[in-house]
């Protein structure tokens, strides 16, 4: 079974005999009267990349400035490889951080950035220069050596604070927005990147992002925050198709809800009558609930089937208007106006180059998706 | 549109001619032949050679730069560390009086800080036996105490400017907060260290009233000396020594713009 050996190895949120790298206890902390972050804990194990996602205002960044040392926790305790971090300060920690600005100090060249690190420890100047050196190599930087931090461009001053905050080799990398300030092309560069150094280096990282897709791309696990919690944490796939509230569902990704009411409840499956929806939703497994219940069904718009003619059947087909089309290449994206009034959206890939319905602005079309398509949940 | 077009340099030009024609006047009649001040009678240095020679004025402005040198730095020092606190360490006991005594010489009368601090070293004096006397000494305290609070201003504002993420990296990276404000800090707002440095040199250099009021027998500064000898009546002499104050600091100012001009292009190319 070497499979599952490996499987392990890089997943050992799935070992309970693993120990955790960095372990969040209860952390709480408040500014005045305002929390910032309320009793998240987290185990965070070597090797990962964890990206923490979440909106502007949920405690993402108090979190990692937690970690890094720059705030002190109300209350719990944070653990860093085995040693309480909790009151040691952020010149002490075995931590780097990469700032959202970079923070690059502007009166030094690049070199002298980088080195600033090493030359604190301790280090002597020929050592240290000798590191920097295969440093801006890795980032591909050596050109630059000796420039000044406002003669770079975005993506090379982004790429100096990588390399100052990996110079010390340290356990843990945070990083906050790390990508930014970049534009869209060079975002997605980077990325894979990112993710090429992280397991060259073999340092676990956390990632502070608000952007999703960047989560997914980067991630190895994903904890999201909403006003000071942590709501889910999960491999990326888990938390987009197997999404535990409403709020993360919508958070991650975009998603159609419907409200419903429990009709049937069997073992092997549910039924909810949604007036929403417009008809009854079929749900193929068994679900945890109460007769009359209310729960939500969530379904990711690729989920969901266009057709002009009748799919057929009694259930997860209802009929609509399509309201407008994005058309974005790749894929295009329908809005659809249900009967019940309600807006759903739906995208299709373009997988040939003309579509043989020619679904337009104004048709008339139904709506079905398979019993599998969604995820019912209690909040 | 003719109007607003016509109205504009005007006002400039009475703006200006009010601002600048004493002075210019001023630099003017320095070159008088005349003793008397006011009637025109000739072109001559005669007043500069005098006043080169003089040993009075010589004495005073060798007194004046050592103390605008001396209390311009120590203002720097404190006012830094004044700016600093405030900026940097957040709400913390007493910081309201902090803020109010910091910025209490910016509005206090001259009189009144002149005054106070000739009792503080009178009563000083007689308690500790420190400072003894008054002379150079006590007009570089009072000097260096009033230049602080617009010191403390000037940095104030460009610390609070700083990205402070940049003193979180340096103590990210390993050093300890002193260090941290030794390599990052001072190098980021030495603009205005400096700026608040000459701004200080300036104050000094032109203080009249707290100088008279802290200075002791022997230790009498340009200010001092000037406006004694106009109470006996405006000689051509003051003309050519003020003339020489207008070109050193005209100089000054010019040669720091020129080296801000520098630093920026520097800063823009490549």
């Amino acid at each position: 079974m070497p499979d599952t050996q490996t499987a392990a190895a890089r997943r050992p949120w799935l070992d309970p005999t693993a120990q955790p790298f960095v372990r969040i206890l209860n952390v709480t902390k408040k500014f005045g009267d305002f929390t910032a972050v309320w009793n998240v804990s987290l185990d965070i194990w070597k090797g990962e990349l964890f990206g923490l996602l979440g909106g502007s205002g949920s405690g993402k960044s108090t979190l990692l400035r937690m970690i890094a040392g720059f705030e002190t926790p109300t209350a719990g305790r944070i653990e860093i490889d085995g040693q309480d971090m909790t009151a040691v300060p952020p010149y002490e920690r075995p931590t780097n951080m990469m700032f959202q600005s970079y923070a690059l100090f502007p009166h030094m060249t690049v070199e002298r950035n980088v080195a600033y690190g090493l030359l604190r420890e301790g280090k002597s100047r020929a050592e240290a220069m000798e590191r920097v050196a295969e440093m801006l190599k890795l980032v591909q930087l050596t050109p630059f050596a000796g420039r000044r931090p406002h003669q770079l461009s975005g993506g090379q001053r982004q790429r100096v604070a990588l390399a100052r905050a990996l110079i010390k080799r340290p356990k843990l990398l945070l990083l906050d927005e790390p990508l930014g300030a970049l534009d869209k092309k060079l975002r997605e560069e980077t990325q894979f990147e990112l993710v090429k150094i992280q397991e060259t280096l073999g340092i676990t990282f956390i990632v502070v992002t608000h952007d999703q897709e960047e989560a997914m791309t980067l991630s190895s696990r994903i904890g999201v925050m909403n006003e000071g919690e942590i709501v889910q944490v999960g491999e990326p796939n888990e938390v987009y198709e197997f999404p535990h509230s409403r709020f993360v569902a919508d958070f991650v990704g975009s998603v159609n809800i419907f409200e419903g009411r429990v009709i049937e409840d069997e073992p092997d499956y549910i039924r909810l009558a949604s007036a929403e929806a417009g008809c009854d939703i079929h749900v193929g497994h068994g679900v945890a609930c109460a007769l009359n219940q209310t729960l939500w069904y969530a379904v990711r718009p690729e989920k969901l089937r266009l057709s002009r003619t009748d799919p057929g059947g009694a259930f997860n087909r209802v009929p609509g208007v399509v309201d407008e089309i994005a058309y974005l290449g790749n894929l295009s994206i329908f809005r659809v106006r249900l009967d019940s009034g309600k807006m759903v959206r739906a995208t299709r890939a373009n997988v040939a180059r003309v579509d043989e319905e020619a679904t337009s602005w104004g048709d008339r079309v139904w709506v079905s998706w398979t019993d599998t398509a969604g995820v019912v949940l209690p909040r | 549109m003719t109007r607003r077009g016509l109205f504009l340099p005007v006002v400039c030009v009475l703006g200006f001619v009010f601002l600048y024609a004493p002075i210019v006047s001023l630099v003017v009649y320095s070159f008088n032949d005349s003793r008397l001040v006011t009637v025109w009678g000739g072109f001559s240095t005669r007043w500069y050679a005098q006043l080169v020679t003089d040993p009075q004025i010589l004495g005073a402005a060798w007194i004046s730069l050592q103390v605008a040198a001396i209390s311009a730095s120590l203002a720097v020092a404190l006012g830094t560390l004044a700016a600093y606190v405030l900026t940097r360490f957040g709400p913390f006991r007493g910081r309201a009086i902090l803020t109010g005594m910091a910025a209490a010489p910016l509005v206090m009368p001259e009189v009144i800080t002149g005054l106070s601090m000739l009792l503080l070293f009178v009563a000083m004096e007689g308690l500790v036996g420190w400072p003894a006397g008054r002379g150079m000494t006590t007009i570089i305290i009072a000097h260096a105490t009033f230049c602080m609070a617009y010191v403390a201003v000037v940095v104030q504002s460009r610390l609070a400017g700083m990205d402070e993420s940049l003193e979180e990296a340096a103590m990210d990276l390993g050093a300890r907060p002193v260090r941290v404000f030794f390599d990052v800090t001072v190098p980021v707002i030495a603009p205005a260290l400096v700026a608040g440095w000459l701004l200080a040199f300036t104050l000094s250099l032109d203080d009249l009233v707290i100088a008279s009021f802290v200075t002791g027998p022997g230790a009498s500064t340009l200010p001092m000396v000037i406006f004694s000898k106009v109470r006996l009546g405006v000689s051509p002499d003051i003309n050519a020594l003020a003339t020489i104050i207008i070109a050193v600091v005209g100089l000054g100012v010019a040669l720091g713009t020129w080296q801000m001009r520098r630093a920026m292009r520097g800063r823009k190319a490549g």
